[in-house]
């Protein structure tokens, strides 16, 4: 077993995040990521919410969902590129032939998404108190960090789950990462409240940690729900991120046997 | 001298269609012990199982059966262990496209933990051993196939590894390119005393930078040993090519010692001998002795080629030769 050697470790962390990072700023399109689709998507939305009169605490409400999901795109992106961009450039193996550990690459590439989502938060929250007259810190600083953290959590879960998804199925896969959180916004609630859901659905709602988190942060512009919300929802990402690290070390195998890193990197 | 690789009974099956119901036996119980130090060449044609015996010993790909151990470390349980001690280079390099090759060596050192100073000398270090000072700073996509492999080479040197994979390192390169490569290869592996495990299917690429090959054919070692050993196994032997005038007599040639096979056509008689060196001398006196008036001698030498040639004939008709 090898010692335990913390600055290599970090060096290693590091690494993903300077990837990542280099190839966003050279990147145009990751500019669009970050400021024409969220900045767009909010003022359609935005402004829906005026033609629509509806009151400050409806409007709150949708823009809260709005907002959410932009920050968890664009962070979880950022974990799925940390493999889409090996992909893509063939070069899977030599990150594979390298001594990292899985948890390395996903840390490393959540850091910078944490960055970048963040940055689209302040961004948005900004555009929301100027715009529509929406404070997104009237619930305090503790509640607004705490449901900052269930997004970047909850971005990480989808990374990994790309992740593991491009490690099965390669190229197919890479859909996913655009196409996972357009799918929570359609069960999670980002528009409208989770009971207007038929059964099914509802339910598959409380299986998604971002029903929670929103709940938890809407109850503070009027929303009341019962029950310990943020338990719930950081309960439920413990469980899925302990899964999905079983998961990651059995697809990983799995590349290994069926010979997909070398086949990927052809 | 201690083995770096040494691998027993490796099989490996790739499986495709439906539910894996396709399935191809590439390896089929590969023994294989290679030397701290050496330069091992693993030699076939396409479709012989080169790139997966490599990808196997490398780590990146796990076999049905069989043990492999690298520099002493289990390299199926160990594999974290195995990654900091190795490195690989392949044909057809692909890195990160947007990255230049500065940023790619950074990249991939820091990978391995180096920390900022250390580094930074050892990249502008293997900078200057490639000739990339020019190109530092270009993007990869940018890079000619040339300089694709200059940086392959580079990368793979990062963690100065103890055992280095190479895969087909001048495949698709032009000669000269190709030439410039395989004497960098050499040059870095003596200087560095690191145990080289290179594939190849240039039978002259294997007979310039390799101590001894391993001859691979449909997933199964021919036979191992160095290009000399190699030769005289096969009875191949050397060639000499004789201008003569007058008659020479058959019967002699046939009785004189070391010589293999002969052929006479006009002129010219092609005499193939064991040992060149200690039968040309004898040839020469006995064709002269003989009535023949010599006029030109020409040596020539079994190409490695020839010797594979000649190893998958007898492999074919079930005469498998063995070390």
């Amino acid at each position: 077993m090898s010692s335990l050697n913390l600055p290599r470790i970090l060096i290693q962390v590091w690494a993903f995040v300077i990837k990542n990072w280099i190839i966003t700023k050279r990147n145009v399109f990751s500019l669009f990521e970050i400021l024409f689709w969220p900045v767009v998507g909010f003022f359609s939305v935005g402004l829906l919410t005026s033609f629509l009169g509806l009151n400050a605490d409806m409007s709150g409400f949708i823009l809260i969902g709005v907002i959410s999901i932009s920050v968890i795109q664009v962070c979880q992106i950022d974990v799925a590129y940390v493999l889409l961009y090996d992909l893509w450039s063939k070069s899977l193996k030599h990150t594979f032939i390298a001594p990292v550990h899985p948890f390395q690459l996903i840390s490393g590439s959540w850091l910078i998404g944490v960055i970048r989502s963040f940055v689209v938060f302040l961004l948005l929250s900004l555009l929301s108190a100027l715009a529509f007259d929406f404070n997104f810190l009237k619930p305090g600083l503790g509640p607004l960090l705490l449901f900052l953290l269930g997004l970047f959590l909850l971005s990480v879960l989808i990374g990994i789950g790309v992740c593991i998804l491009v490690l099965l199925f390669g190229y197919k896969a890479e859909v996913a990462a655009w196409s996972i959180t357009s799918l929570m916004a359609l069960i999670c609630g980002i528009y409208y409240p989770i009971s207007i859901l038929p059964s099914p659905l509802h339910e598959i709602a409380r299986a998604i940690p971002l029903t929670y988190f929103l709940e938890y942060f809407r109850s503070f512009y009027g929303f009341k729900n019962g029950g310990n919300l943020l338990a719930w929802g950081f309960g439920e990402i413990g469980v899925y991120l302990a899964i999905e690290a079983v998961l990651f070390k059995i697809v990983l195998y799995r590349a290994r046997r069926t010979g997909a890193l070398i086949k990927l990197s052809e | 001298m201690s083995l770096a690789i040494k691998a027993e009974g490796i099989f490996k099956t790739f499986r495709s269609g439906w539910l894996g119901k396709k399935q191809k036996l590439v390896l089929k119980g590969i023994d294989l012990q290679i030397e701290e130090g050496e330069i091992f060449g693993i030699l076939g044609p396409n479709g012989a199982g080169k790139t997966t015996l490599l990808s196997i010993l490398s780590t990146l790909l796990f076999p049905d059966r069989g043990k492999i151990q690298i520099l002493g470390m289990d390299g199926l349980r160990e594999g974290h262990r195995v990654r900091t001690k190795v490195n690989i280079s392949s044909g057809n390099a692909n890195f990160l496209w947007s990255l230049t090759v500065k940023e790619n060596l950074h990249f991939y050192g820091m990978l391995y933990g180096l920390n900022g100073n250390q580094r930074a000398e050892k990249i502008k270090a293997l900078i200057k051993l490639f000739n990339l000072e020019e190109h530092q700073d270009v993007s990869f996509d940018r890079l000619s196939t040339g300089m694709k492999q200059r940086l392959s080479l580079a990368k793979s040197l990062i963690n100065d590894p103890a055992v280095l994979f190479l895969d087909e390192p001048t495949v698709g390169l032009d000669p000269s390119v190709s030439i410039t490569i395989r004497e960098q290869i050499r040059l870095i592996q003596k200087e560095r005393k690191m145990t080289v495990l290179l594939t190849t299917h240039n039978m002259k690429e294997a007979e310039y930078l390799c101590n001894r090959i391993a001859f691979l054919k449909d997933g199964e070692i021919l036979t191992t040993g160095t290009t000399e050993t190699l030769k005289r196994m096969t009875r191949m032997g050397e060639v000499v090519k004789i201008e003569f005038k007058g008659t020479i007599s058959e019967d002699e040639l046939l009785r004189a010692e070391g010589v293999i096979n002969y052929g006479i056509s006009g002129n010219l008689c092609e005499i193939i001998v064991d040992d060149l060196e200690r039968r040309l001398g004898n040839v020469v006196v006995l064709l002269s002795q003989g009535g023949a008036q010599i006029k030109k001698v020409t040596l020539g030498q079994t190409d490695l080629e020839d010797v594979f040639i000649e190893f998958a004939k007898d492999t074919d008709s079930g005469m498998g030769l063995c070390d």
